[in-house]
């Protein structure tokens, strides 16, 4: 069971660096040996449009202007060749860098702003969706349950009565009987329609679902100067679980973590999840974090509903995953992480080999 | 079934409230007529008796709150109750400030709406009383002539008879006997009972 270490997105900026300092190298070699007819400078766009997608704004018009300055100096070093269409060459690649930066910049611009419009409202709907369905369901709820206790004190005071009036009486307790029914036919109801009646469970590897979920936040970890790793054990047994369902657990620990670590003013910004087998053969996906960590939090409550540590957290996200986690037969926990920061796991039922190797037709092969 | 001595309307749109409370009410010897909508109730007939009305806020068409508003608004102001199922500050202090008896949040407490409807029972009395006291007040008032109601006018005032006579250009004769005449039209047994008159009549 090798542990596969691997560095998406972000984790390699030092390698970026060089790479993209080689390659300016190159170019500059290229364009000072040549002569001066062969415009090489203006290659410098790539190094522009490669750094666009992952440094901010500054560091972009740093790295244009170097590449701006590179060209002058090569055309001063440069010998041979004719000294106008030098010239022509010349502004002609400073000018593409310039316009190539600009350009660059403006778009990554509108695609941030876009982003985070997509964010807030995506954000909007859930809370305005989730509080309209709370109020609608309590009121739902409150009027039986109303009409459940004027029938008790209707009863009450038809028995007190001289002489009692036993007929009254009845009929209120049969109403009480008919309207907690009515209560909790519309619970039943409410539980039918959340639970999961269209989940398919099917067999699935754990290790693809971490991976197919990573994609869904890769822009958010570049954004955040976030590094994500993953430890992910081969070998591992599948589960039968619905995988949209799990993958929103994974989701929903990943985004959480995103978040503690950027929040924090901490220099390391690490998250990794891992992937193992636990103790008794169950499958364990971890999330950790290098955030502010769980002081202070109520661990019994964390996984309550409506309990939140975010200000403006709904304190849904983890109450939603424990009732996914437990309706697969797994389980759902939080600790504090060492060194800091904070770690959530959860862990599911892992099939048995023959399980394993009757799903292998339908999967496929990685 | 005798005639009944005070009566409670209730609209709400849940039947099982309406049954609950119609139970309950009854149980305490109260006459109960309950609506679905502010509709049937404006639909049926009102006898002219003590009354009070146990609203809902939530109801099919018209609100109750926008019911409220316009019951406070007319002639006949009837007492109301409000009670909802999602109560919140604003909707009970905006209940309040129209008038109501009180607000109560579903599921309440039986004795507190009890309290309340006794409450308005007792107000609406208070409130027919006084009407029923100044409608027999201004038919008295009506049998007045003109003479009698000016010297009337200025003996609430605290005028004397002689000054009455002076302003009203007769003797202190006729102001004695016209005054003697409202005296008895108005019912009135004493000089403090007119002057509470006048004031109920706003003279």
């Amino acid at each position: 069971m090798s542990p596969r270490l691997r560095l998406p997105g972000l984790g390699n900026s030092t390698l970026l660096t060089v790479s993209l300092v080689l390659l300016a190298a190159v170019i500059f070699l290229a364009d000072t040996v040549t002569n001066l007819e062969i415009a090489v400078a203006v290659f410098y766009v790539a190094i522009v449009l490669i750094s666009v997608r992952y440094l901010d704004r500054s560091r972009v018009v740093m790295v244009a202007s170097g590449c701006m300055a590179l060209t002058l100096l090569s055309f001063f070093l440069t010998r041979a060749g004719s000294m106008s269409a030098g010239v022509v060459n010349c502004a002609i690649s400073l000018a593409a860098i310039g316009v190539t930066a600009y350009l660059a910049l403006r778009t990554a611009a509108a695609e941030a702003t876009a982003r985070e419009a997509r964010t807030q409202l995506a954000h909007i709907t859930r809370v305005t969706v989730l509080g309209e369905l709370t109020a609608s369901i309590a009121h739902e709820l409150n009027q039986p349950l109303a009409a459940i206790v004027i029938n008790g004190n209707a009863a009450l005071r038809w028995l007190a009565g001289q002489p009692a009036n036993l007929d009254e009486a009845g009929k209120a307790a049969e109403r009480i009987v008919r309207d907690a029914n009515r209560a909790s036919a519309l619970i039943a109801r409410l539980r039918a329609s959340t639970k999961r009646t269209s989940a398919k469970s099917i067999w699935s590897d754990v290790n693809q679902m971490v991976e197919d979920t990573l994609t869904l936040v890769q822009s958010e970890t570049s954004r955040n100067h976030v590094s994500l790793r993953t430890e992910l054990a081969g070998d591992l047994p599948q589960v039968e679980v619905d995988a949209v369902q799990i993958q929103q657990v994974i989701l929903n620990l990943i985004v959480n973590a995103l978040e503690a670590v950027s929040g924090s003013d901490a220099q390391a910004r690490d998250v990794i999840v891992v992937t193992g087998l636990g103790r008794s053969n169950e499958v364990v996906v971890t999330v950790s974090d290098s955030g502010r960590g769980l002081n202070g939090v109520q661990m019994d409550q964390i996984f309550d509903a409506f309990y939140t540590t975010k200000p403006d957290g709904l304190g849904m996200g983890l109450a939603i995953s424990r009732s996914i986690v437990e309706s697969h037969g797994g389980r759902i926990w939080a600790e504090p992480g060492v060194p800091g920061g904070a770690t959530f796991a959860f862990s599911l039922p892992a099939g048995n080999k023959g399980n394993v190797m009757l799903s292998s037709t339908r999967k496929p092969n990685r | 079934m005798t005639e009944p001595r005070q009566i409670v309307f209730v609209i709400d749109d849940d039947p099982a409230i309406r049954e609950a409370l119609d139970s309950l009410l009854r149980s305490v010897g109260l006459d109960v007529r309950c609506f679905g909508s502010v509709k049937e109730f404006i639909a049926a007939p009102r006898p002219d008796i003590p009354s009070c009305l146990v609203l809902d806020v939530r109801l099919p068409g018209k609100s109750g709150m926008d019911f409220h508003k316009e019951i406070a608004q007319s002639e006949a102001a009837l007492p109301v109750i409000m009670m909802t199922g999602h109560g919140d500050i604003p909707m009970s202090v905006q209940a309040m400030k129209t008038g109501a008896i009180d607000f109560l949040a579903k599921p309440f407490r039986e004795q507190d709406l009890l309290d309340a409807i006794e409450a308005a029972l007792e107000k609406d009395r208070l409130i027919r009383k006084q009407t029923a006291e100044l409608t027999i007040l201004r038919d008295r008032l009506a049998t007045l002539n003109e003479g009698e109601r000016n010297v009337v006018a200025r003996v609430v005032k605290g005028l004397l008879n002689k000054q009455i006579a002076g302003e009203l250009g007769v003797s202190e004769i006729t102001v004695k006997v016209r005054r003697a005449q409202a005296m008895r039209k108005m019912q009135a047994n004493s000089l403090a009972e007119l002057i509470r008159m006048a004031a109920q009549l706003g003279l």
